[in-house]
């Protein structure tokens, strides 16, 4: 007998205002249907009515997690438009920025992942103490600790001080260490890898078919990410290999995700060392007709949860129109083909493993 | 590359047979005069992007569904009915995706709402 059961939109285990609707035949799950929208501000169509300068504020709060990626995106995507190149400096600064960011908002996944499969609160607090020194030193470069409005055309608004590689290199020690811990723990631990081994797996063919993105799409074993299959700014000079494992299941998600997190203290390390001196600062602020004409631009991103794409169709006053692939809305949309056949209490465990944030998903 | 409604279709599957099998967004600009329907599809082994355009009127505005060739469709071809008032044909799954506004006018046409810009500068 098929039962229906209500799940969300306020429930711990959904990580935001997501319903699902699971069909339940004793405890096997035969259909999950999320809806979603609870989170809808219409922000492509905000940014119609708002000038080119107005529209970071609401770029940030796409994905809260990790809200330098998606201004970074957006104030590319404007810079394309004008056909402005960015200073070499403010590559390296910008690639640092978003790499920390990067880390900070795996390491907020890892410790709700973690309280998800049963792994109470201990890796929930390690990760969110981890995650809050990594902000710490965002704060140091960008001046803010969670939404930055740093970017600017060009450049940045402002440069790291001069001090920051001695404040940094003694965190990516201790994070190096940390990750280490991380695994160690919960990798050996039988509840964790049971609960994540086998469970929700996304084959290659499927991943491609859904177009899933991300960590969710090298986790099936597919080499596609957007730092090396669309290099931007210097992730090729600094040797960044894109991490990928063939299982396809909740591990390997969880996998990459951990790689991910090493290779990303590499490349900040790699930054570091080899940045040139000079001037970062974006170009000053011009509010009448910053593009010079009409153009149209595509620009892709790596964020943490995936490959952002922005469609621009550029007035030169505003955007006239601004569509944004968000990689958590379809990363979402392949949850009922993977959780279908596994137990109830495993779709929370499918669920983290997809790492969707719902401002992302809605829009 | 622009193409006939009429060929997406066919369009699709021979960029299928050439290994365009990924799906990386559908989309639609309202261009006033008409609505302009976007597919961004993906050769991932060759690492290659194609774009194709479909310009539909807004007397007529519908487009046949992708679904068959691409599983991502579903969700895109849903949010974009919902927000452009595009007629997605021979879908099965027709219930919409975010707001749920049906019967409204749709919301991302830009003769939807107060002080949306509906000029677009010329060149």
């Amino acid at each position: 007998m098929i039962t229906r059961i209500n799940v969300g939109p306020i429930h711990p285990g959904t990580h935001g205002v997501l319903r699902l609707l699971v069909d339940v035949d004793g405890d096997t799950i035969k259909k999950v249907e999320p809806h979603i929208g609870f989170l809808h501000r219409g922000v492509e169509k905000l940014v119609e009515n708002r000038m080119y300068l107005q529209n970071p504020v609401y770029m940030e709060k796409l994905d809260y997690i990790a809200p330098l990626a998606f201004d970074e995106l957006y104030v590319s995507a404007v810079e394309a438009a004008m056909g402005i190149p960015v200073k070499e400096r403010a590559q390296y600064i910008r690639l640092i920025q978003l790499e920390l960011q990067r880390i900070a908002s795996h390491l907020l996944w890892l410790g709700t992942l973690a309280n998800d499969v049963g792994q109470l609160f201990t890796i929930f607090m390690w990760a969110f103490s981890d995650r809050d020194k990594v902000l710490r030193l965002l704060e140091e470069s960008a001046g803010t600790r969670m939404f930055y409005v740093n970017q600017r055309m060009g450049g940045l608004i402002r440069d790291q001080p001069p001090d920051f590689a001695e404040h940094a290199a003694p965190l990516l020690d201790y994070l190096d260490q940390r990750i280490a811990q991380f695994q160690e723990v919960l990798e050996k631990n039988p509840i964790f890898t049971e609960r994540m081994k086998g469970v929700g797996v996304l084959n290659r063919e499927d991943a491609i078919r859904f177009g899933v993105t991300g960590p969710t799409l090298r986790g099936s074993g597919v080499d596609y990410d957007t730092r090396s299959n669309q290099p931007y700014y210097v992730y090729k000079k600094l040797n960044f290999s894109p991490q990928t494992r063939g299982e396809g299941d909740a591990f390997a998600r969880y996998k990459v995700r951990m790689l991910e997190m090493k290779e990303s203290i590499k490349l900040v390390r790699n930054a570091l060392k080899s940045m040139p001196e000079g001037d970062a600062l974006g170009m000053q602020i011009r509010l009448i007709n910053p593009v010079p004409k009409n153009r149209v631009v595509t620009v892709s991103r790596e964020t943490p949860r995936g490959e952002g794409m922005m469609y621009m169709v550029a007035d030169p006053q505003r955007p006239y129109r601004l569509s944004i692939r968000s990689p958590s809305f379809i990363n979402l949309s392949v949850l009922n083909h993977i959780a279908k056949g596994h137990r109830f209490a495993d779709l929370f465990a499918i669920l983290a493993s997809l790492d969707p944030v719902m401002a992302d998903v809605d829009r | 590359m622009k193409i006939d409604r009429a060929n997406l279709a066919s369009a699709i599957e021979e960029g299928m047979a050439q290994g365009f099998d990924y799906l990386v967004k559908i989309t639609a600009v309202d261009n006033i005069a008409s609505l302009q329907v976007l597919y961004f599809v993906r050769n991932i082994a060759q690492n290659k992007d194609e774009l194709l355009e479909v310009d539909i009127p807004y007397s007529d505005a519908w487009v046949p569904t992708v679904t068959k060739y691409y599983a991502a469709a579903d969700w895109y071809e849903r949010e974009m009915a919902e927000m452009f008032g595009v007629d997605i044909r021979g879908r099965h799954v027709r219930r919409l995706l975010l707001e749920k506004w049906d019967g409204v006018e749709a919301p991302l046409r830009k003769s939807f709402g107060w002080g949306s810009p509906t000029y677009k500068s010329e060149e």
